[in-house]
């Protein structure tokens, strides 16, 4: 019986074999927006990066459709010495694209690059609270931490293994340990990812190559994948996916994204220093209302935390000013002694359209709400550089989350954090999050997290809007995608083409 | 004559000058720190890593040096690294030049082959009720915004063919029937406005020279009809339209952003559009001065021919 | 003038002459505030009370159209009056006193006509930033060097003519003969110019506005309009229509207007393209 079953498992596996040799001569072709302006998994971090480098690199853990740490280029891993040490076992015979096997010199490299001031990490700030790095041999490290940092296991997905001498410019080309290789990017016309032969989990990636097609065009996106152009569209925008839904040949998935769609206010900007006027723009918005407009109802209300990060996030139902009150907003106004209407100038980014669409519904609200908001739809570059100069007095835009709340909280809004443009601070809420960095028991993080989220939803420098529902489009012949709320496309590694 | 060619030539490179300043100038012009857009908008980055990499690409020195070093690569053929890729902004061009260019020449070429007898038989019926609907309907193929079109002939094709390629771009080489039928959809969008164009200067042309007194004298001879409007009205009416022709392959380069926009074609109009997204200085500079300058230089070709042809022109400077 | 057989004219007049009234007069006769938001009552097709429908926010597509007219208008003839002042002056500055002033004038043009006509464009709006008012700008300095190349040549005519000779020798000053000699005789090319480039002008901010850098929402621009609603089309086809249609309409309009002037005003003139 139990020799039967293991013949029937080893010619379940040579047929897979023998199928895996016939797809391996296929490509994907994946329709995509925007053109990744730099490859560097260290320096880029924009959606149009991750959405090729998920594929190339990996680190010691990686997240899963449920969000849950698991592991990736380490097998195991112990935490001592009160959550301040934390030892790695290497999975063995890692091989780089360029045929060097990984060991602990690179792994410990890639992690003092990205904390190296002189690198220019945004990843910095997730690591700065490593101390050291060891590498007792070959095949395990030892991080000590300065304190103990409970979210680091699921933060060191996102730390690309490199190796130690990668002998390339990392911004135009790669070597990472992923299932696939580019071989080949033309700028704004697409990049070829192509199997990575001697892949660590045997089997994978079951498809030869990746295409990825830049196709600015959301319209020709579309009709690419309806007529069978392309087979893959990773994101999709609701209203298209709306369209696409029930197109013969064509499948769409959904999950709850953690991006969301936010106002962020100026906190040295008078009255917005004042926490009633910021309280009045909580309370003139009426989120269902975007989720209608903009989301074509597929999405829903956020507050600080996404509704997708089910153990955190505290339900909007909890915040007062998530109830609209156009008249309520008014007397907030008239109470901090501004004179109606205030004038609001609000910042859009132009390259977003749901930061773009959001940001017209706001603004017909919050004139309804005494204020007189003018949009003023920047550039991407121009937006750019406003925010991080804290050049603006409220802006619109889309953001992505993590999955751990202390990754997005305590860089937005703990007083010097490095994505605090808001120039926000609030000793209180510093306190609470230091403390819920450095505790490792979930329930007592739990506790002190839903402080923070009612500290920060009515009277926080940023008015969260919508949490919008994520699609991914693709031809019904593509097996073994899942669409991510992290927007990763890690799943392809296992996908196939039928 | 010679006088006269030689004041063109310093003509034209003094406009070449002038577009060379005016495209180095412009980027230039653009508010948002390219530096500051390169190194990302979440990066901690240090003012020193920022006067690092200013000073690799030689912004921090002052504009006239940075122009004059600029354009003396140029004289030398050298057209600078672009900053993303590192590869040689020419280089980069030549990559994308193919594309843009296969679109003009057939665009151009299909508007170019039917304007010629959709004009000449509009001058023929001239007067009755067809000339007008027929003009009526050119006069909305050249008013029809080139996104719009071909958004239509998207969706057209996507409701009659839903298998037709419609969009993206592959090679020549790797898929010869794939590449002609991706290009066709681009090819109509952009070239019909200009059938509708140039049809209409082949009309007032052929209208022109049916008037002229040769013209009469050949059908007082009794020259049958078919000759007179072949050999005699066409080859002279076909002198504006070689001009017009030259005029519009330079607007083409402006209808080919929007169409490779539109049909995500990998051409020169996509590279310029991301270049200005992404502040690539080199590569605008490049790219802006190569149109312009083949622009600049059609139309001197262009200027040169109407001498030799037509003295006429000879008077005015 | 006997009154022109033309029925072209005439159907190109109508139309103008309707869409210019109905831009003036869009904040009287359109039914709804064009920036008012009806969530419950988006995507709605053409019926009472939204008799073209509502676009993706429940505004009302009718009143979008006519006040689109308003500002689309507002900036194909504010950018044509503009480049007709600038272009068109230094089109007979250069005519009239001709050798270095002609030279330095022509040449400068050149370097302007020269850029494709959206490339300009793109080029002047992104050191101007994105702004309903830096559109009009730039599409003016786009047609500044086509009116300065065109009023020239005739202008260079009329400057050598009986006429104008006799002028100078009665002692008119320079800018007196400019003004009450020269530009009077050029307006039938002004006004078939004029008409045909606003018809131009009205394609190139749907253009910007498609590629992201026109008219900025939520200001009711047709262009914007279209660009907007593209990519609802199968869902909700009514914006593009109608707004489409306009611009169409629009565009056609005057261009049908310039057509049908040339041939009315100037035979010479036809050809010219």
């Amino acid at each position: 019986m139990f020799l039967r079953s293991l013949r029937t498992a080893a010619a379940a596996a040579s047929l897979a074999v023998l199928l895996m040799g016939s797809a391996s001569a296929q490509t994907l072709e994946i329709a995509t927006d925007a053109s990744p302006s730099g490859l560097d998994p260290h320096l880029a971090t924009a959606f149009a990066t991750i959405l090729i480098n998920g594929n190339i690199y990996e680190g010691l853990t990686a997240i899963d459709t449920d969000l849950r740490t698991v592991p990736a280029l380490a097998t195991e891993w112990t935490v001592t010495d009160e959550g301040k040490t934390y030892t790695f076992k290497l999975r063995p015979n890692v091989a780089f694209h360029n045929g060097k096997v990984m060991t602990s010199a690179d792994v410990a490299a890639s992690v003092r690059r990205v904390v190296n001031p002189q690198t220019g990490s945004p990843l910095a700030s997730r690591f700065v609270v490593i101390d050291t790095v060891e590498t007792p041999d070959a095949g395990t490290v030892v991080l000590r931490l300065k304190e103990p940092a409970a979210p680091l296991l699921s933060q060191l997905a996102s730390l690309a293994v490199l190796p130690a001498e990668p002998g390339v410019d990392l911004g135009r080309q790669t070597v990472g340990t992923g299932p696939f290789r580019l071989t080949q990017w033309v700028p704004d016309t697409f990049l070829m990812l192509e199997k990575h032969a001697a892949y660590w989990e045997a089997g994978l990636p079951k498809l030869g190559a990746l295409k990825f097609n830049i196709v600015p065009d959301a319209t020709a996106r579309q009709v690419g994948l309806a007529g069978g152009t392309y087979h893959l569209i990773p994101v999709v925008e609701p209203a298209i996916a709306q369209t696409l839904q029930g197109r013969p040949g064509v499948q769409v998935q959904n999950t709850q994204d953690l991006a969301y769609t936010l106002i962020g206010i100026n906190t040295t900007k008078p009255p917005f220093d004042n926490p009633a006027v910021r309280e009045a723009i909580n309370t003139a918005v009426d989120r269902s209302q975007i989720v209608q407009a903009v989301l074509f109802g597929r999405g829903e209300p956020g507050g600080p935390l996404s509704p997708g990060l089910k153990d955190w996030a505290v339900p909007t139902s909890e915040f007062p000013c998530y109830r609209p009150d156009a008249a309520k907003a008014r007397q907030l106004l008239q109470g901090a002694g501004v004179t109606l209407p205030l004038k609001v100038t609000m910042n859009v980014i132009g390259s977003l359209p749901l930061a773009v669409e959001s940001s017209q519904v706001v603004q017909a609200q919050m004139n309804q709400a005494g204020f007189e908001v003018t949009l003023n739809v920047q550039e991407q570059g121009r937006f750019i550089q406003d925010w991080r100069a804290s050049n603006f007095e409220v802006f619109a835009s889309l953001n992505g989350g993590g999955v751990d709340p202390d990754d997005y909280l305590y860089r937005t809004f703990r007083t010097g954090g490095s994505t605090n443009v808001f120039k926000y601070s609030d000793p209180q809420l510093d306190a609470l999050l230091d403390r819920a960095r450095s505790t490792a028991d979930m329930g007592q993080r739990q506790a002190l997290y839903r402080q923070a989220q009612q500290a920060l939803a009515c009277r926080g420098p940023i008015a969260h809007l919508t949490y919008s529902t994520l699609f991914a489009a693709h031809r019904q012949n593509v097996e073994g995608f899942t669409v991510m709320p992290t927007r990763s496309t890690r799943s392809l590694r296992s996908a196939s083409l039928r | 004559m010679l006088r006269l060619i030689l004041d063109r030539a310093v003509d034209l490179l003094v406009v070449l000058f002038g577009v060379s300043v005016v495209a180095f100038l412009m980027i230039r012009l653009i508010p948002g720190d390219a530096v500051q857009i390169m190194l990302g908008a979440n990066a901690a980055v240090t003012e020193e890593a920022m006067a690092a990499l200013r000073a690799r690409l030689g912004l921090d020195q002052p504009m006239i040096v940075q122009y004059l070093s600029w354009i003396g690569g140029v004289l030398r053929g050298d057209l600078g690294t672009s900053i993303w890729t590192g590869k040689p902004v020419l280089e980069e061009i030549l990559d994308r030049i193919g594309v843009t260019a296969e679109l003009l020449v057939l665009s151009l070429g299909f508007a170019v082959i039917l304007a010629v007898p959709a004009g000449s038989l509009m001058a023929y019926v001239r007067g009755g009720a067809a000339d007008q609907i027929v003009r009526v309907i050119t006069i909305a193929g050249v008013t029809m915004p080139g996104f719009w079109l071909g958004t239509l002939l998207i969706y057209g094709f996507y409701a009659w063919a839903p298998a037709w390629p419609a969009v993206g771009w592959v090679p020549i080489g790797q898929d010869p029937a794939g590449h002609f039928q991706r290009m066709l959809l681009p090819t109509l969008a952009l070239g019909l406005p200009i059938l509708a164009s140039l049809s209409r200067i082949v009309r007032s042309a052929m209208l022109d020279a049916l008037g002229q007194d040769y013209v009469r004298t050949a059908r007082a001879k009794g020259v049958p009809e078919r000759t007179v409007v072949l050999r005699h009205a066409l080859r002279n009416a076909l002198i504006p339209f070689v001009t017009a022709v030259g005029i519009t392959a330079g607007y083409l380069f402006g209808g080919t952003i929007v169409v490779e926009q539109v049909f995500a074609l990998p051409g020169l109009g996509r590279l310029v559009i991301g270049a200005i997204a992404e502040r690539n200085y080199p590569l605008i500079q490049a790219t802006i001065l190569l149109v312009t300058t083949g622009f600049v230089v059609i139309n001197f070709v262009v200027d040169l021919l109407y001498l030799v042809i037509d003295p006429r022109t000879r008077g005015g400077g | 003038m006997r009154l022109p057989r033309s029925p072209l004219l005439w159907i190109g007049l109508v139309l103008v002459l309707v869409q210019v009234g109905v831009a003036v007069a869009a904040p009287w006769i359109a039914p709804y505030d064009p920036l008012q938001q009806t969530i419950l009552a988006r995507m709605r097709p053409p019926g009472a009370p939204y008799w073209f429908g509502t676009d993706n926010f429940g505004r009302d597509v009718l009143s979008r159209v006519l006040h689109g007219y308003r500002s689309s208008l507002a900036v194909s003839a504010a950018s044509v009056m503009g480049a007709l002042l600038v272009g068109g002056s230094l089109g007979v500055i250069a005519a009239y006193y001709r050798g270095w002033t002609d030279r330095i004038v022509m040449r400068v043009m050149d370097v302007l006509f020269a850029f494709p006509i959206i490339l300009l464009a793109i080029g002047i709006i992104a050191v101007l930033g994105p702004r309903t008012g830096t559109t009009a700008v730039a599409i003016g300095i786009v047609y500044v060097p086509i009116f300065a190349r065109l009023l020239r040549g005739p202008a260079l005519v009329l400057a050598e003519s009986e006429f104008v000779q006799a002028a100078k020798v009665l002692g008119v000053s320079d800018v007196g003969i400019m003004l009450g000699h020269i530009v009077p005789n050029l307006a039938s090319v002004i006004l078939v110019q004029a008409s045909l480039s606003l018809s131009t002008a009205i394609l190139v901010e749907a253009s910007l506005s498609f590629l992201g850098i026109g008219t900025q929402p939520p200001t009711p621009s047709l262009g914007l309009m279209l660009a907007e609603s593209r990519a609802f089309l199968l869902i909700s086809p009514w914006p593009s229509v109608f707004s489409g249609a306009a611009i169409l309409l629009a565009a056609f309009g005057f261009n049908l207007l310039g057509d049908a002037l040339r041939d009315t005003l100037d035979p010479r003139l036809r050809g010219r393209d």
